[in-house]
C-alpha cells in the first residue's frame, strides 16, 4: 500500500522534520529497496505503461506523467531480484534521477510502497553483490533496517547514460 | 525531466502506430501518404516507412529529447527518434527522418500496392 504520511520509525529527527538519510522502501520482488527520499517525487497507483518494441527487460515502457513522457523501469529487474508474488497494489514511484544538475524524471515499476525509513550512510555497505546488470553504480549498496537487509539505490548513477 | 527541448507550435506532425508505439513525424518532412494493405506508407522524401494505422496531424507538440533510459535500454528505437512528446494521454516518440527508426522500415513482403493519397 502507499504509505499514508511521509514518516516511518527512525526517519524523523529530534525537530521532527526528516533526515538526510531518509529513505522510501519499496518492494521490488523478493528484495526490499531503498529510494533517498529527496529524489522521490511522487508515489502513483501503477500507471499505465506503452512497451517498446525491442527494449531491454527493465524498461517496461514510456507511461504519461503530468503531461510529460515518462520512461518506466522495472526496479525488480533493476537489481536482478527474483519476482515475488502478484502485487496487489503495484506502485509507480516517480524519482528524479542523474546528478543535480542535469536531472530527469523516471518512473520506477514496484510491487509496493511500504514506509519511510532513516537509513544513515554509515550503515551502508558498499561494493557488496546485487550487481544490478552490471550496475553502473545504480546498487549503491546494502544496509541492515529493522533487522532485513534493504538494497540502497544510487537513483544519480541511474539517469546517466553509459 | 528537463524541460521540453522545443515546442512544435506551427508545426505540424503526422501522428501514427506502429506495432503499438506511437510515432509523430514532422509534417515537413512527409512527401506523400498511401493506403495499402493493413496500413499505410509514409514517404518521407524517397524513403518509405510502414504505419499500421494514422491517427490525425497535431499542432504544436511539446517535445522533450529521448530519455537517458530508451538510449540505453532501447537503443534501435533511440537511434531513429529525434525527441520525446506526449499526444492526449499517450507518450510518443519523433521519427529523425535522417535516420528513421527500423521499426519503420518496410518489412520484406509488406506489400506497397495501394491507393495514392498524395
Amino acid at each position: 500500500m502507499i504509505p499514508q504520511a511521509t514518516k516511518g520509525a527512525g526517519a524523523e529527527t529530534s525537530r521532527g522534520g526528516l533526515s538526510t538519510g531518509s529513505h522510501l522502501l519499496v518492494q521490488a520482488g523478493e528484495y526490499v529497496c531503498a529510494l533517498p527520499l529527496v529524489s522521490v517525487r511522487r508515489v502513483l497507483r501503477s500507471l499505465p505503461v506503452h512497451p517498446l518494441p525491442g527494449s531491454a527487460p527493465e524498461l517496461e515502457g514510456l507511461a504519461e506523467f503530468g503531461g510529460e513522457p515518462l520512461p518506466i523501469l522495472n526496479l525488480a529487474r533493476m537489481v536482478n531480484a527474483a519476482p515475488g508474488a502478484n502485487p496487489a497494489y503495484p506502485v509507480t514511484i516517480v524519482v528524479w534521477t542523474g546528478p543535480s544538475d542535469a536531472r530527469e524524471l523516471m518512473g520506477l515499476a514496484a510491487d509496493a510502497a511500504l514506509e519511510v525509513v532513516d537509513v544513515p550512510p554509515g550503515s551502508v555497505v558498499t561494493g557488496g553483490g546485487g550487481g544490478a546488470m552490471g550496475d553502473g553504480g545504480f546498487l549503491l549498496g546494502e544496509a541492515p533496517v529493522a533487522g532485513k537487509v534493504v538494497r540502497v539505490i544510487n537513483l544519480e548513477a541511474l539517469g546517466q547514460e553509459r | 525531466m528537463n524541460g521540453p527541448a522545443g515546442i512544435g507550435e506551427g508545426r505540424g506532425f503526422l501522428i501514427l502506430r506502429r506495432d503499438g508505439v506511437l510515432w509523430g513525424i514532422d509534417n515537413a518532412a512527409v512527401a506523400g501518404l498511401t493506403r495499402r494493405a493493413g496500413g499505410f506508407l509514409v514517404d518521407i522524401g524517397g524513403q518509405l516507412l510502414a504505419a499500421d494505422d494514422i491517427l490525425c496531424v497535431v499542432d504544436g507538440l511539446k517535445v522533450w529529447p529521448v530519455a537517458p533510459a530508451v538510449r540505453r535500454f532501447c537503443p534501435d528505437v533511440a537511434a531513429g527518434a529525434a525527441g520525446m512528446a506526449v499526444h492526449g494521454e499517450q507518450p510518443l516518440l519523433l521519427v529523425d527522418p535522417r535516420r528513421p527508426p527500423r521499426l519503420l522500415w518496410l518489412e520484406e513482403g509488406e506489400g506497397i500496392d495501394g491507393e495514392g493519397r498524395e
